[in-house]
């Protein structure tokens, strides 16, 4: 089972984890959600799509202008209650690193937090025992929230992100959050270069078999861009595949932007690998 | 008493065919009824994949065929697959005819007319009624309780029914 907050859900359900950006600069949206309004008009588009989770950001992972702790909660806090009050049955995740905003959203009814950053901020993991929220660990190679990556490298990038992972899962744990509510990213192009990112997607299955469930953030970012040489805009067929071979290994949430799209690419892939029955097959049986 | 059941053997019956929303609900249900009705000693007369229906059906309701002794029986059968241009083997214009008369024969039921049919014909038409018409004879005293189901929501005839003598 896998508990997310006031949320269950079985073994074997593939979960869509929508993007909502209460930014005005994130890469892919470039501010389109940042008024309430248009943000929680995303989130009505998102549900009616059949998302399970929102994943509400108020702060964009690229470098850019500081925003502190006080305006990421203005950004997100009552956005999360809002979202809570109209849509019970949605799974709200909050994409920060900060602790004190973590408490914040989880008392306003968040039941996930998506640390970006790989537990940058300690006391997270608390936060998130103290409000029975389940949390996502993630793979940064040990990168200040924010940065890019420069000049990384890593013996072997899945051992690296299995061992960072699990180390973090391990201090949730310890905390007292839930085993059920504990979740491994390996962040793909946090802390990596393409070839960093393309790796982990090609043995994605190693981290699956840790039997943590895994959560995989693939959506238009730059290693697909820069495998295919294509812009952010154009990434959609690129990042589509990659899920492929994630649904082929076993990923559990996908956070994307394009929900339908990836909805029917993870069950297409998860059905080839025996992990879901066609939706109805009659050809030839009848 | 002696019972008598006929299904289709219609593949996607089978677990390992199992898809979300099953394409085949009412049909199933039929079946599943039909074979519950005959009890727990079942003697199977079908072909080599109207059997692999046969049991899985009868492993749902709790039992197995048995081969010997006092039974009732289950025969896997089914008219045309070519009754319309989206049928598995297209449409045959010969094929509603084929149906209509051993829809009849089975409903009244008329072993004669059962152990008569054209077997040639069957084939041509993609029907599976060598189990009927090897069964034929058991239908000679009993009366029908019930056709549960008749329909060809695929391209290809499906009965669901049950005899019983008195």
């Amino acid at each position: 089972m896998l508990r997310l907050g006031r949320h269950d859900f079985g073994d074997d359900d593939a979960l869509m984890m929508a993007i909502v950006n209460r930014t005005p600069d994130s890469f892919f949206d470039k501010g389109a959600t940042w008024a309430e309004d248009a943000a929680f008009e995303r989130v009505r588009l998102v549900a009616s799509q059949g998302a399970e989770i929102v994943d509400i950001g108020g702060i964009k992972a690229a470098p850019g202008a500081e925003i502190d702790a006080a305006e990421e909660k203005a950004r997100v806090v009552d956005f999360v209650a809002r979202v809570r009050e109209e849509f019970p049955a949605l799974v709200i995740s909050v994409d920060t690193w900060r602790a004190e905003v973590g408490d914040a959203v989880c008392a306003a009814g968040a039941d996930l937090i998506n640390d970006a950053w790989g537990g940058a901020d300690p006391e997270l993991v608390d936060v998130a025992a103290a409000h029975g929220a389940a949390i996502v660990c993630t793979h940064t190679g040990g990168v200040t929230p924010r940065t890019r990556p420069y000049r990384i490298e890593y013996d072997d990038v899945v051992r690296a992100a299995i061992d960072d992972t699990l180390g973090y899962a391990q201090r949730a744990l310890d905390a007292g959050v839930a085993k059920d509510s504990i979740v491994i990213d390996p962040a793909h192009d946090f802390g990596k270069n393409t070839f960093h990112s393309l790796e982990i997607t090609r043995r994605l299955g190693e981290m699956v078999a840790t039997g943590w469930p895994v959560l995989v953030s693939l959506s238009n970012k730059d290693f697909v861009g820069e495998t295919l040489d294509l812009p952010v805009g154009e990434r959609l067929l690129g990042t589509l595949a990659a899920t492929t071979v994630c649904a082929m290994a076993g990923a559990r949430i996908y956070r994307v932007h394009q929900v339908p799209e990836t909805r029917q690419t993870v069950d297409m892939a998860r059905t080839i690998a025996g992990r879901r029955l066609p939706a109805r097959a009659i050809r030839g049986l009848q | 008493m002696t019972r008598v059941a006929l299904v289709p053997g219609c593949l996607a019956l089978l677990p390992e065919y199992a898809s979300l929303e099953d394409p085949v609900h009412d049909l199933r249900a039929a079946c599943l009824a039909a074979v519950a009705w005959l009890g727990e000693d079942v003697r199977v007369v079908a072909g080599a994949q109207g059997a692999r229906v046969a049991t899985a059906l009868l492993a749902e309701v709790g039992t197995a065929p048995v081969d010997s002794g006092e039974a009732a029986y289950l025969i896997v059968g089914n008219g045309s697959a070519r009754r319309s241009e989206k049928a598995p083997g297209h449409l045959d214009p010969r094929a509603a005819g084929f149906d209509d008369v051993l829809g009849k024969a089975l409903a009244t039921p008329d072993p004669e007319a059962l152990g008569a049919l054209d077997l040639q014909l069957a084939d041509e038409l993609w029907a599976d009624v060598g189990p009927i018409v090897e069964a034929a004879e058991l239908l000679r005293g009993v009366t029908t309780v019930a056709v549960d189901y008749e329909d060809d929501p695929y391209g290809v005839r499906y009965w669901v029914a049950r005899w019983a003598d008195r």
